[in-house]
């Protein structure tokens, strides 16, 4: 539904994305991490249309946003960093509006997307009166009156109390069910986790690119924590088991990583208890999301 | 049809906001008020005098023309700038040309409308006032050109000016002084019209009709290049 090829863009001298390749298929959620200035609302803006890019190309919707703008530009909802609304117009007025450029003729639709949101009932009040949470969920049910097949959110949770937050994440979880693709920017690492199917992380160049999981384990590998009843130390030294790679001691933890958890972690085991360890609890290790990104972008920092 | 949609939501918009309301219900009433209170003065000279006079009360309406659409044009791109809509609006299938074109009509055809509304009404009121009616020679052709051939030319030019001044301006109350730019046109009527006092001539139209489609079609040239998406959404601050 996405799909990105070397897409750069350049501001005059300063490269806000360079040579990113990516894609979004259909009913998938693809989160775009990166740090402040990473290029991720650019590369919003050259997927809707909105911007050409300096070098590369993007297919969305089945359109080259280069060749064909004009043709992305109907078949995509966005959902920019700033909502964007006419204060001075009511809630029904501003989604109308967009309703009649994007050429839906139906009123009932505009019904549809308010109820969706859960603005039915402030409908006729000036946006000036509404909180940035309602601004943020109408700017939601503007990029989903066309009903695109694609989605490109920057930010779309940002300044929501945790139970509308919540309501949206529910909402886009649906709407990806509904075979949409849907880009995700979003700072809050809980919620990529929680939504996305893959994740991107962008600085400028995109650093890495997979399933949560599949992240954590690329750049962390597997590791087992033991928690024994009391410090151990010299444990790791003396463990000599041929497919133990590492073993680090942190206090009472004993961080292993070993070949093959199924088939190592009993006789991992039975070796501590020969050594004389009291063992507490045993587990894999849980890597957040938050760790792999850090990883990452400072990772990427250092080089 | 976007074109018809991009306005109304303008018309909407703009016409909540006071300084928007103010230019364009009080001030045509106030300049035909202005023309019919000179006439109203004068109606008991001679027939000769009397056609100076009406010569003086037509430059109200030639005021009007520039004065709204420099209003509405700041506000209406200002408006966008400020609330951050350009974005959201770009994203649309609107045409860049379809954008520019409808900012433009939103503050040409009220001034348009407005201007012949109330000269309309002026004219009735003389026709009361002046116990021999309106005098010969007066209401000539190249009077009736003036109010009707040259003010659609002045109304885009105050809007085209105040559309560019205010796409690069940063500050919106400095852009709607620059659109004050507009009346330059004006003055050139203003000044001969005030020296010549009768003569309004065929001529003189006919120059000043000129010099506003050369002006307007160079404005129109920059203003298709302002109004493209990339423009506006990286240049325009
Ligand atoms: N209009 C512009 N002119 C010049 N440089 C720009 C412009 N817009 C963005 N940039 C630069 O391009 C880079 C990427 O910006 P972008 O807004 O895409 O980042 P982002 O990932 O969305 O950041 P954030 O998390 O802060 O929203 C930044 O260095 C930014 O300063
Ligand atoms: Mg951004």
């Amino acid at each position: 539904m996405i799909q990105t090829l070397g897409l750069t863009r350049r501001y005059g001298e300063r490269v806000a994305v360079e040579d990113l390749t990516l894609e979004v298929k259909a009913g998938e959620v693809l989160g775009l991490l990166g740090p402040n200035g990473a290029g991720k609302t650019t590369t919003v803006r050259m997927l809707a249309g909105l911007l050409a890019p300096s070098a590369g190309e993007a297919y969305v919707a089945g359109h080259r946003v280069t060749r064909e703008p004009e043709k992305v530009r109907p078949r995509v909802g966005v959902v920019p960093e700033n909502p964007g609304l006419y204060k001075r117009l009511t809630v029904r007025q501003n989604l109308r509006f967009f309703a009649e450029l994007y050429g839906v003729g139906d009123p009932r639709r505009v019904e549809e997307a308010l109820a969706l949101v859960g603005l039915a009932e402030r409908a006729e009040e000036p946006v000036a009166t509404l909180s940035k949470g309602l601004r943020q969920r109408l700017a939601l049910a503007r990029a989903l009156v066309h009903d695109p097949p694609v989605l490109l959110l920057d930010e779309p949770t940002s300044g929501l109390d945790p139970e509308a937050a919540k309501e949206v994440r529910d909402l886009l979880a649906e709407l990806s069910l509904a075979h949409r693709a849907i880009l995700l920017c979003t700072h809050n690492l809980a919620e990529a986790e929680r939504l996305c199917h893959r994740i991107a992380v962008l600085k400028t160049r995109l650093l890495a690119v997979g399933a949560p999981a599949e992240l954590k384990a690329r750049l962390f590998g597997r590791r087992i924590v033991v928690t024994l009843a009391r410090p151990a130390p010299g444990l790791p030294q003396v463990l000599n088991l041929p497919f133990v790679r590492s073993a680090s001691l942190d206090g009472a933890k004993l961080f292993v990583a070993v070949e093959e958890p199924e088939r190592h972690n009993p006789l991992l085991v039975r070796r501590l208890v020969e050594l004389g360890a009291e063992i507490l609890y045993v587990e894999e290790e849980e890597r957040t999301l938050e760790e792999v990104y850090l990883e990452l972008v400072e990772g990427d920092r250092a080089a | 049809m976007r074109l018809r949609v991009l306005v109304l939501k303008e018309w909407a918009e703009l016409f909540r906001i006071k300084m928007v309301l103010y230019s364009c219900a009080f001030m045509p009433l106030l300049m035909a008020g202005f023309a019919g209170f000179m006439v109203w003065q004068g109606r008991t000279l001679p027939p000769e005098a009397q056609g100076p006079l009406f010569n003086a009360a037509l430059l109200y309406f030639l005021i009007l023309p520039v004065m709204i659409p420099a209003t509405l044009g700041v506000y209406s791109v200002v408006g966008e700038k400020e609330q951050g809509t350009l974005e959201p609006l770009l994203a649309t299938p609107l045409s860049d040309l379809e954008l520019f074109l409808g900012k433009s009509l939103v503050a040409v055809i009220p001034a348009l409308l407005l201007t012949w509304g109330v000269f309309g009404l002026f004219l009735l009121a003389v026709l009361f006032m002046m116990p021999g009616g309106i005098p010969e020679g007066v209401l000539s052709l190249p009077w009736l050109l003036s109010i009707f051939g040259l003010s659609p030319f002045m109304a885009l030019f105050a809007a085209l000016v105040a559309m560019l001044i205010s796409s690069r301006a940063s500050d919106s109350r400095a852009a709607y002084q620059f659109a004050g730019l507009a009346v330059v046109p004006v003055l050139v009527p203003l000044i001969v019209y005030s020296a010549r006092l009768l003569a309004v001539d065929l001529r003189f139209v006919a120059l000043e009709g000129g010099i506003l489609v050369a002006l307007d079609v160079a404005l129109l040239y920059l203003g298709i290049k302002a109004f493209r998406r990339e423009e506006i959404l990286i240049r325009w601050k």
